[in-house]
């Protein structure tokens, strides 16, 4: 061999060793750095939406103001929404007779994981009254579907089976009427009733129900007429216990409209909008316009408060939670439609972790989030109301550094 | 391996009794209802001493023709009911199983316990909760359930003659529903546990293969992925188009399969980056190795830089590959490396076909229709437009990713794969200095004679 081409091989070789060692310097320093900034960093949940999710609807069907979701236990995505009541005349000319496309789909419609749809049903039947406005929706342990409504007379809940056999009435339809009565200031509120918080018989516009397996009670959300939440036999409807907010005993008169700056109200605003239980017995319950979530017993013993965006007005920014899937359930997933965001929340110090989405009509954005589920997968669900007619699904991308207050519109990048 | 089953009296029986039922009594009970569009069946297998378990749950609504006994409101008679479930795991889970010990096949099973549950009953997540749920009390009598809304819960037991045999088993419920998923998992002696996850019929899976068998299973994928892989086929042609002589073509060859091998294994041991980006990058850049390989052809193809080059794009190759081999290493048993090896042997078998046919139909056309450089130029200008429009695709698809955010944590693991790329390049560089050493006649008298 050449001396000159042993010099060039050695150079070569010596090349080669000094850049291996750089590397194996630099990627120490950056592990380092980065266990650093781990380590210093607070951690939440992650999410990005799918924007293929769910597949189009058969038959031109288009979905309403959507005003519920719950997945079941084989993590099928269960709606409610409006349909045709909440479409303009623009919007369904094949329903009209006017055009080709497009008609109210069906009230309840089942998703599959692919976002197919399965069953669809709901609207009027024997044997019960279906609202003027349905609202909420929830599958019980044992497999079965409620709903409530929010509409002028709705005072009632119904149960059916999955494939829409109707299984349950409580309460009755009408039964706050009041001639004469003026309307409230709330949103949706008509005139000719009034509040009934303690009746033992029906509601008032129940918003959301959530059934308890372990004492097979169900929880109302009670609701955009009504001041409380209200307690059920699951399997009779009859009602065991009802209270208002921080236990109180609920009143139903008026209150002034919510001041930031003014003392929290004795009793919940109206809407009541959901009222789900945690995994250790906890109850959370959403006063949306009072931006506040408070937290009791089973038994209706005031536990803790928090208060979220306390500057929103009018339609209130604690519109709907969802637990994490986590054993603890250390986060909550909380719907704020005024402010268009999925703000992620502590559950132990119901302190604000991080948000995201932000207003608007394109994927991973909203206009009006009402409802918010989750599935097994962690993977979250919402239903938007007023013109958002929507439902997205957010995927779970495990935790990671919150780097700012508001992720924003959480458009896909992993998997 | 036998065919033939040795069926209980009860096994073959009860379909013919079923149907005489529905014959006697049409419309009475049967309650007709839709094939379910998707069900999962959750399973555990667990051999131990002279018996193997399989606990088995299958929601209720993929059983058919089965008569539930009810009570108003149509509820099922939870006290009732075990009759029932027990006519539906016969004929809708047992009779559709066959469990091989080694190659003999079991005896029909005994069926231990059924037990009918809700279906937000999480007890099936673990092996010792959904036996001790299979086992332990039944849902109270006054339980109001429809049984469409059910599980049905099962623990059948196999007489076996180990617990340390090898057992397949072959599970033919595409019945169940439009699309049956059956997670299966395996738990033999030792404390392992292999999870499974199969399509409606999958055939005959060997739950414990040797490994010679997930040898030749993996062979076989390894076989026909690369003929079914368009991509791959043309970069390949591309490669032999100006070099049809073994001499010419071992060294290229070699050198792309010692790349995707080494990319192949790095996926399977999960050290490829898991983002979304990834696969489309992967795809782009498979893409742009065609219309590389083409132009290079077209322009001047130089043999002693074609296997670097060849090398580079290879660990590219080879990351696709792991794309279609992501669902299938489920079949590996303990065999991991074998299986990927293996693999890549299918690889490189599939890959010898292609050649065999490639190189002398090359030879023909460049002999008999077209000379030898425009025939180069025109096959690789076909070739390159091809892969042009497969990148300018892919590429569309990649740069709907925004770019990643770069961090401590994203920037070292950049360095890591830099530093494997750099010491591969250092061992190639240094087989380059010494191959060269030894194959130069009389190295060491030239030095000698060079200094006098």
């Amino acid at each position: 061999m050449s001396n000159l081409t042993r010099r060039r091989n050695v150079v070569v070789g010596a090349g080669f060793g000094a850049l291996l060692v750089m590397l194996a310097v630099g990627q120490t320093v950056l592990e380092k750095t980065a266990a650093a900034q781990s380590k210093a960093s607070v951690q939440a949940p992650r999410f990005e939406v799918d924007p293929l999710w769910p597949k189009p609807l058969p038959n031109h069907w288009i979905l309403g103001s959507a005003i519920g979701v719950w997945v079941d236990a084989d993590d099928h995505i269960w709606i409610i929404h409006r349909s045709s009541a909440t479409l303009g005349n623009n919007e369904k000319p094949l329903e009209m007779g006017t055009g080709e496309c497009c008609a109210g789909a069906p009230p309840v419609l089942e998703f599959d994981q692919a976002g197919n749809l399965l069953r669809h049903w709901g609207g009027p039947g024997a044997g019960y009254e279906w609202p003027d406005s349905n609202h909420g929706i929830f599958i019980d342990y044992k497999g079965n579907v409620w709903i409530g409504g929010n509409g002028g007379p709705d005072s009632h809940v119904l149960k059916f089976t999955k494939d829409g056999k109707f299984l349950m009435q409580s309460g009755k339809k009408g039964a706050r009427r009041k001639t004469g009565a003026a309307a409230g200031g709330n949103e949706g509120d008509v005139a000719g009733f009034v509040g009934g918080s303690n009746d033992e018989v029906s509601f008032g516009r129940v918003a959301k129900i959530f059934v308890d397996a372990k004492a097979n009670e169900a929880y109302i959300a009670d609701g955009y007429l009504n001041k409380r939440v209200a307690v059920l036999d699951a399997d009779t409807g009859k009602l065991k216990r009802f209270w208002g907010a921080y236990g109180n005993k609920p009143d139903d008169t008026p209150l002034p409209a919510y001041d930031p700056a003014a003392p929290p109200a004795q009793q919940f605003r109206n809407p009541v909008h959901c009222a789900d239980l945690s995994v250790d017995r906890l109850l959370y319950v959403c006063d949306r316009v009072g931006d506040r979530l408070q937290v009791f017993t089973p038994e209706g013993k005031f536990v803790k408060e928090a208060f979220y965006a306390k500057n929103t007005k009018n339609a209130g920014s604690v519109w709907d939670i969802a637990f994490s899937k986590d054993p603890q359930q250390k986060y909550i997933f909380m719907a704020d439609g005024v402010n268009e965001k999925v703000k992620v929340v502590d559950r132990q110090t119901l302190q604000e972790v991080t948000t995201f989405g932000d207003g608007g009509r394109q994927p991973g954005q909203f206009y009006g989030v009402h409802s918010i589920a989750i599935d097994s997968k962690g993977n979250l669900y919402t239903t938007e109301t007023y013109e958002g007619k929507r439902l997205q699904k957010f995927v779970y991308k495990g935790m990671a550094a919150v780097n700012k207050a508001n992720q924003g519109t959480t458009w896909p990048s992993t998997r | 391996m036998k065919t033939s089953r040795r069926r209980g009296p009860f096994g073959s029986a009860l379909p013919h009794a079923l149907l005489l039922v529905a014959l006697v009594f049409p419309a009475a009970r049967l309650s007709a209802h839709d094939i379910p569009r998707d069900v999962t069946v959750q399973a555990f297998a667990k051999p131990e001493g002279q018996t193997l378990r399989l606990l088995m749950r299958v929601p209720l609504k993929a059983i058919m023709d089965i008569e539930f006994p009810r009570r108003e409101r149509d509820y099922v008679d939870l006290s009732r009911v075990d009759q029932a479930l027990r006519d539906a795991a016969t004929v809708w889970l047992s009779n559709k199983i066959e469990i091989y010990e080694g190659d003999t096949l079991l005896e029909n099973p005994r069926i231990v316990s059924t037990r009918m549950s809700l279906e937000s009953d999480r007890s099936f997540g673990a092996y010792e909760d959904a036996l001790a749920h299979v086992t332990g009390p039944t849902l109270p009598a006054d339980t109001t359930i429809f049984w469409e809304q059910g599980l049905l819960d099962v623990l059948f037991e196999y007489p076996i003659q180990s617990d340390r045999s090898r057992f397949s088993i072959h599970a033919a419920f595409d019945r169940l529903a439009l699309s049956v998923i059956t997670a299966l998992r395996f738990l033999p002696p030792g404390g392992v546990v292999r999870a499974y996850e199969l399509p409606g019929d999958a055939g005959l899976i060997r739950l414990d293969p040797r490994w010679h068998q997930a040898a030749m299973r993996f062979v076989g994928l390894g076989f026909f992925h690369i003929l079914d892989g368009i991509d791959h086929l043309l970069f390949l042609l591309c490669l032999v188009i100006p070099f049809r002589r073994a001499r010419a073509l071992i060294p290229i060859v070699t050198s792309f399969t010692v790349a995707h091998s080494i990319t192949l294994i790095a996926s399977a041991y999960n050290y490829a980056p898991d983002a979304l980006w990834f696969p489309p990058l992967i795809e782009t850049l498979i893409a742009m190795s065609i219309v590389y390989m083409a132009l290079e052809n077209i322009v001047a193809a130089r043999l002693a830089r074609r296997w670097i080059i060849t090398f580079l794009f290879g660990l590219v190759h080879g990351f696709g590959f792991s794309f279609g081999l992501e669902h299938t290493l489920q079949f590996a048993g303990s065999h991991l490396l074998t299986s990927l090896l293996s693999f890549n042997v299918g690889v490189e078998l599939g890959q010898l076909l292609v050649l065999a046919l490639l190189v002398p139909a090359l030879e023909v056309l460049f002999r008999f229709v077209v000379a030898e450089r425009m025939g180069t130029i025109i096959l690789s200008a076909l070739i390159a437009h091809t892969g042009w429009h497969w990148m300018i695709d892919r590429f569309g698809v990649l740069r709907q990713f925004p770019w990643p955010t770069v961090t401590a944590a994203g920037l070292a693991g950049g360095i890591r794969w830099l530093t494997i790329i750099v010491a591969v390049a250092a061992i190639a560089w240094l087989v380059f200095v010494l191959t060269q050493r030894s194959s130069r006649p009389g190295a060491g008298e030239t030095a000698v004679g060079a200094e006098k």
